[in-house]
């Protein structure tokens, strides 16, 4: 075995020490060291402030005025997909809000995770419009609201209007002229747009085996002419505005930002009906929070101040109509709002929560759609 | 490819310790040194040019990172100072960093040195084993990780999302690790045995030493690991979260977008200011210390 | 001869412990591998305490079938079948594969020579340079893949460029949202972890074992695969399994850049596990992934174990 003579050792021991010190300085510099010192256990949580899982960007107090001028801010966690969002609550993280919408609550709700809203308790209740208010997707099978409807909007067509010549159809999406010049959500929604290009209206909520069956064709059409699936606005929005795809599958911020850009847009009302969703928010059974400053904050969401902000600066529409009075015309008019939201909630379709067994096979089939089986 | 390796490697020489003297004369080595030196700007510019667009498009006056470039404008930058959520976030996930670097190196050195010093029965199931959180899905590992927790009875906090990115950053800095430790003679320990130290002076004294340059590679690993992650995050996070589940979780929002950018700007330039001033520091310890550590 | 020396020197402190205190020594210095798992022992507990419920959760779920929000706990292989029957199941899996593949070839390849050049050219400020190639990663990868998306886009960089240079008219499209902007991507993304753990097993390279082959009278490139490639093997190793294993199942890059065509098995493990909501499907594509990983990169271990114990 090779020794090491004792002067290469001490030497080796010197340099190492030495690089050691040199590195502790720098890191010492870095001020890693004093962070980790301070490393605590986090905020500690204000006493019974609700706990909001939410999307962040919505945890601005803009967003809720009066109860951030009275109590504050709650507590902030964020969520990026619903499924997530629900599956960290279901397995035991103690939120007492949270922001679901109307196609995905139901879900949590037969989970048991979701309290019925005393509606009397919120003092902007009967501002909201009553087309909402009284809207099936936001009760239970027993006439419970489980979800107060706070922003709402379209999904629909968005469209260049240079570029793009046509019939505003959802059959937009599977033109065969503009090849490699569309877009659409990377989800499957592309199933329920193909059920709609397809003819069969509401629904394609609830498609039968047959019926899927007979919108694969266009599934598989739609596959072969898009650029890509988006995963998110700002991918769309990026590609709409410098000409890359020319249609696409948009909700109406998407309208207001290109707008302000200076493109040539449009949002389209197909004839088969424009898409409506809607969220809002759920108490959940799990939480801990004080449970009148859980609805002095769902009442605060309601209120018309959020709902200004939230239009104007967001993009998206407000349940409280008093919103529409007192925010600015020119600013409604360019998200693709028509002066009585009401009427559009009645005319257009409502997503609806899909059937579980259905929602499977469509994931399935979209899935073995884009990898081209 | 492996020409220009080889033909660089003809001036190789020296010895590890980075304060012996290259010398120049015996050197005739721009010819054998130039085409490596030349790779390696290359090579570093193609891990820059994506990271400095973020600076360009912070300053661009449209809420799309596309071209053309419409303005100039600092708004990005005033929306970033405005968000007390985004920087909170920022914070959040240095000091994550740091303690995940800090435990996953150490935990990392134990497993590392214990595989590549001692023939220890069983030793491919255990890597394996070690291995294994990089190939478990993070969302399994989160939600058993949650689960877990709430059995436990141990409150979500900055805590859980550490202990979550540490198991996963530990198989980085144990290969690591090994790959460094690997092949060195035992004959340093035992000298130093030899002269009476005890294993505990032994390790602090010969085999961090050793390590050293595989220590620094895994804390940088795992830091890097663990500010980027997101899924495990996201499940363990109390009311306090990271960087990376606000900026996924705000992708709703295109026109926050640039808010982002902004802050990977500065987190860019603070890096680089940080490398800089901590190496003034540095230079002028060692000036003081030694003159012989150039 | 040195395990005498070590066993005598511990010896004259163990006198002094007590009967038990020395007999537990002497039985730790008698079995190295005792004592190599006592040192291994914090993080195999670590791992242990945190790794077998999701371990066992991962297999038990495998075997599970879901019913809506409920999950069926009969046990069955329907999971299994159902991978055998479907094609598109194999098929991605072995895409997904060949394209890490790719990618931590094509990491590995590029990140050699830079860990070269910064263990024997740069002599001073080695820590400058790792964290100079560290740095560029502290970004989120979100926004890194975005700005791929600026340099590879329609109106992107590369596209400006060229036809500015008059070289084409129309832009390319070919360059995203296929397997190559995938590869690409993950190839920038993973640089960091290629460099550094060769860089380690470079840096720890006997210099004089490099002058004594010099000595010898080989020339630089039989002095590279002669002695500076086998000692970096462990290294290249490492950094192999370090990028190919986290890449294979990998679904951020290809969702964002991969379009239709680059979708990996990660996608589908992904939407089973999000919208289609049916964990035990996704769980057991996850095991078989899991099962291919550890059968390649086990082969591949004992292939270079083998190797190198030829040489």
């Amino acid at each position: 075995m090779k020794r090491m003579g004792i002067n290469e050792f001490q030497d080796k021991l010197f340099t190492g020490k030495l690089d050691r010190r040199q590195a502790f300085g720098a890191l010492a510099a870095v001020g890693v060291l004093p962070t980790v010192m301070t490393f605590g256990a986090g905020r500690a949580r204000a006493a019974q402030q609700p706990l909001v899982l939410e999307w962040s960007g919505y945890e601005i107090p803009e967003l809720y005025p009066p109860y951030a001028a009275k109590h504050g801010e709650p507590d902030f966690s964020f969520f990026a997909t619903e499924q997530e969002m629900a599956t960290k609550i279901r397995n035991g993280y103690p939120a007492d809000i949270t922001h679901p919408c109307a196609d995905s609550w139901g879900r949590m709700d037969d989970g048991g995770l979701l309290k019925a809203i005393d509606t009397s308790r919120l003092t902007n209740w009967p501002d909201v419009f009553e087309g909402l208010r009284e809207h099936h997707s936001i009760h239970d099978a027993d006439g419970n609201v489980k979800m107060i409807p706070a922003d709402w909007g379209n999904s629909s067509i968005i469209y260049r209007t240079d570029l793009y010549d046509g019939e505003e159809s959802w059959c937009m999406l599977f033109d065969e002229r503009y090849e490699g010049k569309l877009s659409m959500l990377d989800s499957e929604s592309a199933l329920l747009v193909a059920g709609l290009c397809h003819g069969f209206g509401a629904d394609s909520f609830n498609m039968t085996d047959e019926m899927l069956a007979e919108v694969r064709p266009l599934v598989e059409k739609q596959a072969r002419l898009v650029r890509f699936y988006w995963g998110d606005q700002t991918e769309v929005e990026t590609a709409m505005a410098s000409g890359e795809i020319v249609a696409a599958y948009a909700w109406n911020s998407a309208v207001k930002s290109l707008k302000d850009q200076g493109i040539p847009v449009a949002y389209a009302v197909p004839k088969e009906g424009i898409l409506n969703w809607l969220c809002g928010l759920s108490i959940t059974n799990v939480g801990t929070g004080d449970e009148d400053l859980v609805y002095e904050y769902l009442d605060a969401w309601l209120s018309p101040e959020a709902g200004k902000f939230l239009l104007e600066e967001y993009g998206y529409g407000h349940a409280n109509k008093i919103t529409f009075e007192i925010s600015d015309p020119q600013k409604i008019a360019d998200l693709g709002f028509p002066s009585d939201p009401v009427e559009m909630l009645n005319n257009g379709l409502m997503f609806q929560p899909y059937d579980p067994v259905v929602l499977e096979k469509m994931v399935d089939m979209f899935d073995e759609v884009k990898i081209g089986l | 490819m492996s020409d220009t390796v080889s033909k660089a490697g003809s001036d190789v020489r020296g010895s590890e310790a980075p304060r012996v003297v290259e010398s120049k004369h015996e050197g005739h080595s721009w010819t054998g040194e130039a085409p490596l030196f030349i790779y390696a700007v290359w090579y570093l510019a193609f891990l820059y040019i994506p990271v400095l667009f973020l600076p360009l498009f912070s300053f661009n006056d449209s809420i799309y990172v596309a071209f053309p470039l419409k303005g100039f404008t600092l708004q990005w930058y005033a929306d970033m100072l405005e968000n007390p959520a985004l920087l909170r976030a920022l914070e959040n996930s240095v000091k994550v960093g740091a303690a995940v670097a800090i435990a996953s190196t150490i935990l990392g050195i134990f497993a590392a040195k214990a595989m590549t010093r001692y023939r220890l029965p069983g030793k491919g199931p255990l890597t394996s084993f070690i291995m294994l959180p990089l190939v478990v899905p993070g969302i399994i590992l989160g939600i058993a990780l949650l689960v877990i927790s709430n059995t436990v009875g141990v409150d979500l906090s900055l805590y859980t999302i550490a202990m979550a990115h540490t198991l996963v950053a530990v198989p980085f800095a144990m290969l690591v690790l090994m790959s460094r430790l690997e092949g060195f003679d035992k004959s340093l320990e035992e000298a130093s045995l030899d002269l009476g130290e005890n294993a505990f002076q032994t390790f602090l004294r010969v085999t961090l030493p050793l390590a050293w340059p595989g220590i620094l590679a895994s804390t940088l690993l795992t830091f890097t690991i663990s500010f980027d992650e997101f899924i495990l995050a996201f499940f363990l996070a109390g009311n306090e979260v990271t960087l990376p589940i606000y900026i996924w979780s705000q992708l709703r929002f295109p026109n926050r977008l640039p808010m982002v950018l902004s802050l990977g700007a500065c987190i860019l330039v603070a890096s680089f200011f940080i490398v800089t001033f901590s190496e003034v520091i540095r230079r002028r310890g060692v000036g003081t210390q030694s003159g012989s550590a150039i | 001869m040195s395990d005498q020396t070590q066993a005598a020197g511990t010896y004259s402190q163990a006198e002094e412990q007590t009967t038990f205190g020395f007999k537990l020594r002497a039985l730790f210095l008698k079995h190295e591998w005792l004592r190599g798992y006592l040192l291994l022992s914090p993080t195999l507990l670590v791992m242990i305490c945190l790794m077998c419920v999701p371990l066992f959760m991962l297999v038990a779920y495998s075997f599970w079938t879901q019913n809506y929000l409920d999950i069926d706990k009969t046990f069955t292989l329907a999971n299994y079948e159902a991978y055998f029957q479907k094609p598109i199941y194999a098929a991605l899996m072995f895409k997904s594969i060949r394209m890490s593949l790719y990618c931590t070839f094509a990491t590995l390849l590029l990140a050699y020579p830079m860990a070269y050049f910064i263990a024997f050219k740069v002599t001073k400020n080695k820590l400058i340079w790792l964290i100079l190639i560290t740095v560029p990663f502290w970004t989120s990868y979100l926004l890194r893949v975005f700005a791929w998306k600026v340099i590879l886009g329609f109106n992107g960089v590369i596209n400006s460029g060229l036809i500015s240079l008059g070289i084409i008219n129309e832009p390319l499209e070919f360059l995203l949202y296929n397997p190559t902007a995938v590869v690409l991507t993950l190839a920038h993304a993973w640089a960091a972890f290629a460099i550094l753990p060769i860089y380690v097993s470079l840096e720890k390279i006997d210099r004089s074992l490099l002058e004594a082959a010099t000595d010898l009278g080989d020339t630089p490139k039989e002095r590279f695969w002669r002695v500076t490639w086998p000692l970096s093997l462990p290294g290249v190793i490492a950094a192999g399994l370090l990028v190919f294993i986290p890449t294979v199942g990998d679904y951020v890059t290809p969702k964002l850049v991969g379009g239709t065509t680059g979708i990996m098995i990660g996608n589908i493990v992904q939407s089973q596990f999000g919208k289609a909501n049916n964990w035990p499907m996704g769980a057991a594509l996850s095991v078989i992934s899991m099962l291919m990983i550890t059968i390649l990169v086990v082969t591949f271990i004992a292939a270079t174990n083998r190797a190198r114990a030829k040489n």
